[in-house]
């Protein structure tokens, strides 16, 4: 493992460098949540109102926090990269180093999000403090269950994206895919809670990588309970276990059908 | 011992084949076209340990699509390779600890950080210990001559630079086979010297064998033993510098005439 805590380290310097260029995402995050705010405080009649099992602030600070993850994880390595390096034969030259390929776009993007994470993160507790107020029934002892569930839905988003990214060794491109998956996450995964959406379809984005990778840290942030956490972190193990078996099954299959252009 | 073993080595690649114009972009839509080119075809032959052997032959010959098979980057489609005893198609990570690799026209440094942060990552890569590591930085630091640059981020650093630090990375895990593509592509004729004198350098002291292709006629005379010249995926001249020395015509006029008998084929 020291070799990719090396590739993870190696990122975060090069990261280092750009924390300004990532600062310049910040105006997008708040014109987002202004909004947002603004929606529900027109929806919520009085601030104690509870609507689909939430208050005006959990739902804004649910928003908040959704939008912190796809923002704040929203880093080129997972499918920019694999994209860019199938298609332009780069990976060529990344391959005949002794790592597996897959993990070394995990530490790189973990390495990207690190930086990114924690700057968003920061900015939603000023504006979330200065806007909306304190997130409700927060106690700091559930904070390191929260990060690990957040680290996971991270993760669980990365080998989501790297899987479709690998789909390029068998068609030109894989980018329109990635855009239906991206715009899956975003309207429906971080704009509304699961429990918005009628009954009969909450089921089905139980299934989908949405429970896991924004609902469930989410919810966990705005509304924390041990047995919430525990059905929560299983099915994000699941998702994780299968979602690396099938990353590896593509990527074998994939790796057979190189074409390197230029031989 | 032969560090590279190649037996009827063969690679075939698919493209697609579109007409010209809207009609045709709209015709392969409805009826894809694919050929078949034979990158390389049936080619074998044998590296000793220590050897330095040129690898050359036209654009779209086969020769970096040899040159990936035996790293193991690209699957053969028939044939044997066999590269310091091991299959790089089946044990590409344990052939990757004892291979280097210098690919001219491709940066394997990470441009953002130093050459010193390059090569403790690479090394780190390599699995090689800390201590180790800095002791091998100091080592090709001074080989090399890289103390003055060593930690100026590579995007700062001249092209000539740069390649020395490629060599000096390629090597912080004292490969037994290095493989150089197109190593002084696009250098100034000293820099391109001071190249040439490390490889010798490193074949010298570290008996590496090293698998060259390149263009560059001086490459070859100043460095290599034994050239194999290929052309449309197959082999069309196996000898040794000396003895194509002793025909009395220059190695250029030799290649060129080689390339023209076999009409300079290229697979795209």
């Amino acid at each position: 493992m020291r070799k990719y805590a090396v590739i993870y380290r190696s990122v975060l310097m090069e990261n280092l460098q750009y924390a300004a260029n990532i600062a310049m995402g910040f105006f997008a995050y708040f014109v987002f949540i202004f909004i947002f705010i603004r929606l529900w405080e027109y929806i919520y009649r009085t601030p104690e109102e509870v609507i689909a099992g939430y208050t005006k602030a959990q739902m804004i600070w649910y928003v908040m926090m959704t939008e912190m993850i796809w923002f704040g994880s929203n880093a080129g390595a997972a499918a920019r990269q694999v994209t860019m390096d199938i298609r332009s034969g780069n990976i060529a030259y990344l391959m005949n180093k002794p790592y597996h390929y897959t993990w070394y776009i995990l530490a790189k993007y973990t390495g990207e999000w690190s930086i990114r994470l924690p700057m968003y993160a920061g900015l939603a507790a000023v504006i979330g403090a200065w806007m909306v107020g304190p997130v409700p029934r927060f106690r700091i002892v559930t904070l390191p269950a929260m990060i690990l569930c957040l680290i996971l839905g991270i993760t669980i988003n990365a080998v989501f994206k790297i899987c479709i990214s690998l789909i390029s060794f068998w068609i030109e491109d894989a980018n329109p895919f990635q855009w239906l998956y991206d715009k899956l996450i975003l309207v429906v995964g971080t704009m509304f809670p699961v429990e918005i959406f009628p009954a009969a379809l909450q089921p089905v984005f139980k299934l989908t990588p949405i429970y896991t990778v924004c609902y469930g840290p989410a919810k966990l942030i705005v509304d924390f309970s041990a047995d919430k956490w525990v059905e929560i972190v299983l099915a994000q193990a699941l998702y994780l276990a299968a979602g690396c078996a099938f990353m590896f099954l593509v990527y074998r299959k994939g790796v057979r059908k190189l074409y390197v252009n230029g031989g | 011992m032969q560090a590279i073993k190649v037996e009827n080595l063969s690679k075939t690649f698919r493209v697609k084949r579109k007409e010209k114009g809207m009609k045709g972009s709209i015709r392969a839509i409805l009826h894809p076209q694919t050929e078949e080119i034979r990158a390389v075809e049936r080619i074998s032959f044998e590296v000793e340990e220590g050897e330095m052997l040129a690898f050359i032959g036209p654009n779209g010959a086969g020769k970096s699509t040899t040159i990936k098979m035996l790293t193991g980057i690209l699957y053969p489609d028939g044939g044997k390779v066999q590269v310091l005893g091991i299959d790089p198609t089946k044990k590409r990570k344990q052939l990757a600890y004892r291979i280097g690799t210098v690919f001219g026209q491709k940066e394997q440094l990470w441009t953002h950080l130093t050459p010193y942060d390059n090569f403790q990552f690479f090394g780190a890569i390599y699995d090689i210990p800390d201590g180790e590591v800095q002791r091998r930085i100091g080592e090709l630091a001074e080989r090399f001559e890289l103390s003055s640059f060593i930690n100026t981020p590579v995007r700062n650093l001249s092209l000539g630079q740069r390649i020395r630090c490629e060599f000096a990375a390629s090597l912080i895990h004292r490969p037994s086979v290095l493989f150089l593509d197109e190593p002084t592509i696009g250098l100034d004729p000293v820099v391109k010297e001071s190249v040439r004198s490390l490889i010798r350098q490193m074949n010298e002291e570290l008996h590496t064998t090293v698998f060259l292709t390149s263009h560059d006629v001086g490459d070859i005379e100043k460095l290599c033993s034994r050239m194999i010249i290929v052309n449309a995926g197959k082999i069309v001249l196996d000898d040794s510098m000396e003895h194509l020395h002793r025909s009395g015509s220059s190695l250029e006029n030799t290649i060129m005439e080689i390339y023209k008998s076999e009409g300079r084929t290229a697979i795209s």
